[in-house]
């Protein structure tokens, strides 16, 4: 191996040897640049080969020939290593992104950015304090230099504040270092760390006066308005640097110190550092200008490090995996992102829609931003899971609670910025990158990649991108030059195939979301085929969610299932994102989902109390320190899982996600995905049953919020003048009844929420699939423009039609069957008062369905819609599968729900069903659908055989608008008769329906904003200032501390 | 006397950051900086003071022998050293910075440089 | 004004925490670990008569490579800041005088020897490249002063200050592969203490520290020379 001091002096030896090449021989002292970068990159690597895979002992490398503490000494080992490789490739890759201002400038700036880069590998380096400050200062003075690179004027500026703070900062690192070798006798860290530094006279203040000098190099709050000016200013690619490889190196030194410190500083590093991850989130809120922003991403992220290295006490060997793979994930994508603003023209977050004119360059970006939010398969999102393992072993829910709620605020403005990206008005101008650009961008893509695949690797777990599903979703990102017809017969013979793959693995239960999510996927992705071009970005999200999903059903693994269920919220997140006007309502559902996950987590890891592995079964059977928690645990799991079936209080997202999401969008995330939180639920309540938690039983309180749900879901549903808010809203009320067969904890509640998992699945899909076809064709999704579209579009009127008998729980379909079987559970059940609640919701779903009918179908065709054709066949064809799906499974039900319901006799053996004969008979009585199905197949022949009788003699209607005498209308469709169709139940039953819920959740969003936006004022842009906080946070700390 | 001249260092550092905070011409900011960091060396050297000692040279007076008894901690005048040459480098660097700062704006209030913020 | 009170505020919780490290503090009676090493085996290890400059040189080398680095930096941060300032032709100014132009002449060549003088003995007496190299560079500052529009060559400044820095690191690299370590001054004999020359590569890496830190120093002051005009 070659020694690690080559690092440095290589480095030294191109920087000083640049002065010797002309002036004019730009390109020459280009390359002597490069090379030297390169070499470095070749030294460590070889290093991190060397540790990594032939497990090679760290070295200590001497100097002087003299041991230390005599002489300077550095130490190479694995963390060594991996991030002087991720300084120098940083180091590398920004100078390759530079070449034009490098070469404006000349060697001389060459010379700066190689001392630069040596110096931060220094700083990783050095096992001596002295040593230390001169590598610091080093760093300072490069990037006093480095600054200037920046094409902006505020750049000088922005480096003299830099350099005023960094003043203040090392003399009270030199009057620390000087009192430390005063009380130990020694500079080395290891030395003073063996000599106790902490206990000696005057040591604990010394260590303290190092330290905080040290910590302000991470840009703790607030002691950070300078770092900011600089990120905003500098050249992206020095803010790359600054950002990636100086945070990265300053944490380092942070963890050295800290060796010197022990354990009683550890704590005030967690301190600093998540005041810093949730202040410096909260700030970054308002931020427009996207280098600001970053800017204020990476100070909390090394923040987050920060804290982390500060949990090592309980932390213990997983540490390294644990702080690396968030600072990986940080240091890789902050690069990346940095790099990417180099191409773009403004500086407003919304200019960034530049990009989307380049696939590749959206795909990196989105790469980046799902690397920061910690979501798989990144490095983050493994460091996030096992972090959460070990502070919910170790009781830290504080901090827990902390973290999540920081990372939350984070993935606000970054799903935002994604947002704005994919879906704001991109320029006409084409984004210009050069290869040189571009090499560093990729390389920070593939970079991401590897190191999510390393990070999946050594997790002791399932290594996520060795996983099937994700990975046939993830094939679809290089097949997306195909056609969309082909893409379309990919993913539904993938679906399928994966489906006959694995079907004998499930229990009766599984079978039936198994079924609804591969093969219920693979019929609504049948509608997909009537899309035309290539259709760039809708497989690979799709495909994600089904991989999501396909792999949820199958995880046995607590953080198998949690890994399956980021996946498929990130990939129905992209799904909802593609509407037209879905911005707004995907970041909604992002961000509730993003909650939701991260109380799953929180659940998780308290369950687990520590053990590596945890079985979602085992839930049943926590173990003694868990089993307190039982209840906590539950509530934990419930509300996360019911963000997914947007439960009342979190349901504020649905409508908006799933009303304006594509016409083959709509039923998936509809119909499919909203299963997958009842999955979560019927696990969590197979297994943990009824906890009581102060006295109150959860499952009755369960109870209340779905009769809530269905009653509130249903009543604002049938105020909607958008047909397609109208379903969503109807999703609500139904998710209502699901769970509330759910919480009834009786057999033939189950069986009856497994039943509406199936009817729902079917009659949503199909009428969003329905009415998203005469959208499609009428260019409208205002009931009252449309009208008597029934002759136009028949074959969308008739899954309509059977949808509303269905859903309305009339005999003869399947939804009667619903009806029936939850009839019979209600009686079983112990309370009272939320059945009647739940009664009331029934009619109203009859009220909101009539609608559809009503306006959408019968009545007068209008002018503008004489020409309009029936839906595409593409679109047509799984509404008529459905049609007959529904058929079927209303005169046999028990094909799908005998299974279901031996099954279920594991939970509850009292109260099945009998299913002998064609009658399925309870404790209260029989349902024969077959008997029933000929019944009313006679009334309803002889009834139309009469209405058509009657028919002929009816007058032709001419008018449709309602006008009083002497009114004015100035709003056309107020006149309108199908306009607020039920206002008189408005009037009565409207308060109900007060959005209180959409405005607290407004509320919290803006009182964080504005807190953000009060906060960042302290950073007022003068130097002074800035000095001022820093001297604040030292005073504050110290205070903080009591004195050390 | 080591105490004496420690209290003149703090004081120094003390005076430096007073007129570095509170004075908003650069050029003053840069010479406060300057007393601080002058400070800070007396500090330095200071902490490496032994009464009755000398120098940490071997001559004529000081025998390699008797160095143990006889010289003062050498370590303290070594990072002195040091010390004062990257005081020297960064007062440097930042009177360059002013230099250019003026030549901006013609100012050199340090409140006038406030574009970046929030 | 509140300003002002908030900074006298700080700067007595500061105080407070500098009382407290002062009050605390009591002079070593003995060497501590460190300092004794350095006081029973620097003159048989290394042969420097001056321990402090075989700390700096060698012990501690690795610092002073990154000081003299931070020299470096600087003079090619400022040659960075003021490229742009130089190209304006300066202003006609007043002459300079007959007494500073003499005097000059006369004290510039003696001045460079002495500094010359510091930084060759620097591992005899106190003193040392960077001593050294700031006289040498106040021999040029006062070439300065006496002549404002005098045009140092840049090139030899800068092949002077490149090829110190070049034979520095590549001594160092020596010592890697040759001695100790990295650094290790004993690549050459130590010879006899108190001897020119002695002290193994001592004396050569101070006297190109000296250089280099001359040639910093005067790059330095010609490139802040050139804002005058301003």
């Amino acid at each position: 191996m070659v020694s690690a001091l080559y690092l440095i002096a290589a480095a030294l030896a191109a920087a000083f040897l640049l002065g010797l090449l002309k002036e004019q021989w730009r390109g020459a002292a280009y390359a002597v640049t490069l090379a030297a970068l390169a070499f470095m990159i070749w030294v460590s690597a070889g290093w991190l080969w060397a540790f990594a895979l032939e497990g090679a002992a760290p070295v200590e490398i001497f100097t002087a020939g003299a041991e230390p503490p005599f002489a300077i000494n550095l130490r190479m080992g694995l963390a060594e290593a991996a991030l002087t490789l991720l300084i120098n490739l940083t180091g590398l890759l920004s100078a390759l992104y530079l070449k034009d201002a490098l070469s404006r400038l000349g060697r001389r700036a060459l010379a700066v950015l190689l001392i630069a880069i040596m110096a931060l590998c220094g700083i990783v380096l050095t096992r001596d304090v002295f040593n230390l400050f001169v590598f610091f200062e080093l760093i300072v003075i490069a990037t006093g230099g480095l600054v200037l690179l920046s094409d902006d004027d505020h750049a000088l500026a922005a480096g003299f504040k830099y350099l005023i703070v960094s003043q203040v900062i090392s003399v009270f690192l030199l009057v620390g270092i000087i009192f430390a070798y005063h009380a130990t006798g020694t500079l080395n860290i290891d030395g003073m760390a063996g000599a106790s530094l902490g206990l000696k006279t005057g040591g604990a203040l010394a260590f303290f006066l190092m330290f905080i000098a040290v910590v302000a190099e991470l840009k703790p709050f607030p002691a950070n308005g300078w770092a900011l000016d600089i990120y905003e200013s500098a050249h992206p690619a020095f803010s790359a640097i600054f950002s990636a490889a100086t945070g990265a190196a300053a944490l380092y030194a942070v963890d050295k110190l800290l060796l010197i410190g022990g354990a009683d500083w550890l704590p005030v590093a967690t301190g600093i550092g998540l005041v810093t991850f949730v202040a410096a989130n909260i700030l970054a809120l308002p931020q427009t200008n996207d280098r600001r922003l970053l800017g204020y991403s990476s100070i909390a992220q090394t923040g987050l490090v920060l804290a982390v290295l500060g949990q090592r006490d309980i932390l213990g060997d997983a540490t390294p995996y644990i702080a690396f793979g968030l600072l990986a994930s940080h240091a890789v994508a902050k690069a990346g992102l940095y790099w990417l603003s180099g191409l773009v023209a403004g500086r407003a977050l919304a200019d960034w829609a530049a990009l989307r004119n380049r696939p590749l360059l959206l795909f990196a970006f989105v790469t980046f931003i799902c690397m920061l939010a910690g979501l798989p398969p990144f490095p983050g999102f493994y460091a996030k899971w096992e972090l959460a393992r070990f502070l919910a072993a170790e009781g830290r829910l504080a901090l827990l609670a902390l973290i999540l709620f920081g990372a939350l605020v984070e993935a606000g403005y970054l799903f935002r910025w994604l947002g704005y990206l994919i879906k704001r008005e991109a320029p006409a101008a084409e984004t210009a990158c050069t290869p040189h650009q571009a090499t560093a961008v990729f390389a920070a893509v593939i970079a991401g990649w590897a190191l999510g695949f390393v990070w999946g690797d050594l997790s002791g777990r399932n290594n996520l991108l060795l996983v099937l599903p994700l990975l046939f979703a993830l094939a679809f990102l290089l097949l997306e030059w195909l056609p969309a017809w082909t893409k379309n017969t990919l993913a539904i013979a993938g679906m399928v195939g994966w489906f006959v793959l694995t079907w004998t693995e499930y229990d009766p239960l599984r079978l039936i979301f198994a079924v609804i999510f591969l093969i219920g996927g693979a019929i609504t992705l049948l509608a997909s085929y009537a899309a035309h071009g290539r259709r760039i970005g809708f497989y690979p999200s799709a495909m994600l969610m089904y991989a999501g999903m396909a792999m949820l059903i199958r995880a046995t693994d607590s953080f198998d299932f949690f890994a399956a269920w980021e996946l498929l919220t990130v990939g129905s997140y992209f799904l909802i994102l593609r509407g037209k006007h879905s911005e707004p309502h995907a970041l909604s559902y992002i961000l509730f989902s993003l909650g939701g996950a991260f109380l799953i987590l929180a659940g998780f890891a308290l369950a687990a109390q520590g053990a590596p592995h945890f079985d979602i079964a085992s839930l049943g059977q926590l173990g003694q320190p868990a089993q307190p928690l039982a209840p906590w645990i539950f509530l934990l799991l419930a509300i996360g899982f019911m963000t997914k079936t947007a439960a009342i209080g979190v349901h504020i997202w649905l409508p908006g996600a799933h009303a304006e999401a594509e016409t083959d969008v709509s039923p998936m995330v509809s119909g499919i995905l909203l299963k997958a939180g009842l999955f979560g639920l019927f696990l969590l309540l197979m297994t943990m049953g009824r906890q009581r938690l102060y006295g109150i039983e959860l499952t009755h309180a369960l109870l209340w919020i779905a009769a809530l749900t269905a009653l509130l879901g249903n009543l604002m549903a049938i105020f909607q003048e958008d047909a397609k808010r109208l379903l969503a809203y109807s999703s609500i009320g139904q998710m209502g009844y699901a769970l509330f067969g759910l919480a009834l904890m009786n057999h033939l509640g189950w069986l009856m929420a497994l039943m509406f998992v199936i009817n729902h699945y079917i009659y949503k899909a199909m009428l969003f699939l329905s009415i998203g076809g005469v959208a499609k064709r009428t260019g409208t999704r205002e009931m009252y423009r449309m009208g008597g579209l029934i002759r136009m579009m028949p074959l969308s009127f008739i899954p309509v039609l059977i949808g509303i008998i269905a859903v309305s729980g009339v005999p003869p379909l399947s939804g009667f069957g619903g009806r029936w079987i939850f009839y019979n559970a209600i009686m079983t059940a112990e309370l009272r008062l939320p059945l009647v609640v739940i009664f009331l919701a029934g009619p109203i779903a009859f009220l909101y369905l009539f609608r559809l009918i009503h306006t959408i179908f019968l009545g007068q065709l209008k002018d503008e819609f004489r020409r309009v054709r029936e839906a595409p066949f593409w679109i047509v064809l799984p509404q008529m599968i459905y049609v007959v799906l529904l058929l079927v499974f209303a005169v046999v039900p028990g094909l799908a729900l005998r299974h279901v319901d031996a099954y279920l006799n594991r939970f509850f053996p009292e109260g099945g069903l009998g299913w002998t004969g064609p009658a399925i008979t309870s404790s209260y009585g029989y349902w024969n659908p077959i008997a029933i199905m000929i019944v009313v197949g006679v009334i309803f022949a002889t009834l139309l055989a009469w209405l058509l009788f009657v028919n002929r003699r009816a007058q032709k209607v001419r008018q449709f608008n309602i006008v009083f005498a002497a009114e004015r209308p100035f709003r056309p469709e107020t006149t309108h008769y199908a306009w607020n169709f039920f206002a008189p139940y408005r009037k009565a039953m409207g308060f109900l329906v007060q959005p209180f819920v959409t405005r607290f959740w407004e509320t919290l969003t803006d009182l964080l904003h504005t807190a953000g936006d009060l906060a960042r004022r302290l950073y007022d842009g003068n130097g002074q200032s800035y000095a001022f906080h820093f001297l604040a946070f030292v005073v504050a700390v110290f205070l903080l501390r009591g004195g050390v | 006397m080591a105490h004496l001249a420690m209290a003149t260092g703090f004081l120094l550092i003390l005076v430096g950051f007073y007129g570095a905070l509170t004075n908003r011409n650069i050029l003053r900011m840069i010479v406060a900086f300057s007393i601080a960091d002058t400070g800070v060396n007396i500090v330095i050297v200071a902490v490496g003071y032994m009464r009755g000692r000398s120098a940490p040279i071997l001559d004529s007076t000081v025998s390699a022998a008797d160095a143990l008894a006889r010289i003062i901690d050498p370590v303290p005048q070594a990072l002195v050293l040091t010390a004062i040459v990257i005081g020297v480098g960064v007062t440097a660097l930042m009177l360059a910075y002013a230099y250019k700062l003026y030549e901006k704006k013609r100012s050199l209030d340090i409140a006038k440089f406030t574009e970046l913020k929030w | 004004m509140i300003k002002r009170f908030i900074a006298f505020l700080l700067l007595i919780a500061i105080g407070g925490i500098f009382a407290t490290l002062l009050i605390g503090y009591t002079p070593d009676a003995e060497l501590n670990l460190t300092a004794r090493y350095y006081a029973e085996r620097t003159a048989a290890d290394l042969g420097s008569a001056n321990i402090v400059t075989a700390i700096v040189v060698t012990y501690r080398g690795l610092d002073t490579l990154g000081e003299v680095t931070v020299l470096f930096l600087s003079a090619a941060i400022v040659g960075l800041v003021l490229a742009g300032g130089r190209q304006r032709t300066p202003r006609p100014r007043a002459p300079v005088g007959e007494l500073l132009t003499t005097g000059t002449r006369l004290l510039a060549p003696l001045i460079m020897l002495l500094g010359v003088y510091v930084f060759v003995n620097g591992h005899l007496t106190p003193g040392g490249g960077f001593q050294g190299g700031a006289i040498v560079a106040s021999g040029v500052l006062l070439l300065l002063l006496a002549d404002p529009l005098r045009h140092f060559s840049h090139g030899l400044i800068s092949a002077i200050e490149s090829l110190a820095g070049v034979f520095y690191v590549a001594i160092g690299l020596l010592g890697l592969l040759l001695a100790g370590g990295f650094l290790d001054n004993r690549i050459l004999p130590i010879g006899t203490l108190g001897d020119l020359f002695s002290a193994g590569a001592i004396p050569l890496i101070y006297s190109l520290i000296g250089l280099k830190v001359g040639a910093e120093f005067a790059s330095m002051l010609a490139s802040l020379s050139g804002t005058e005009e301003l």
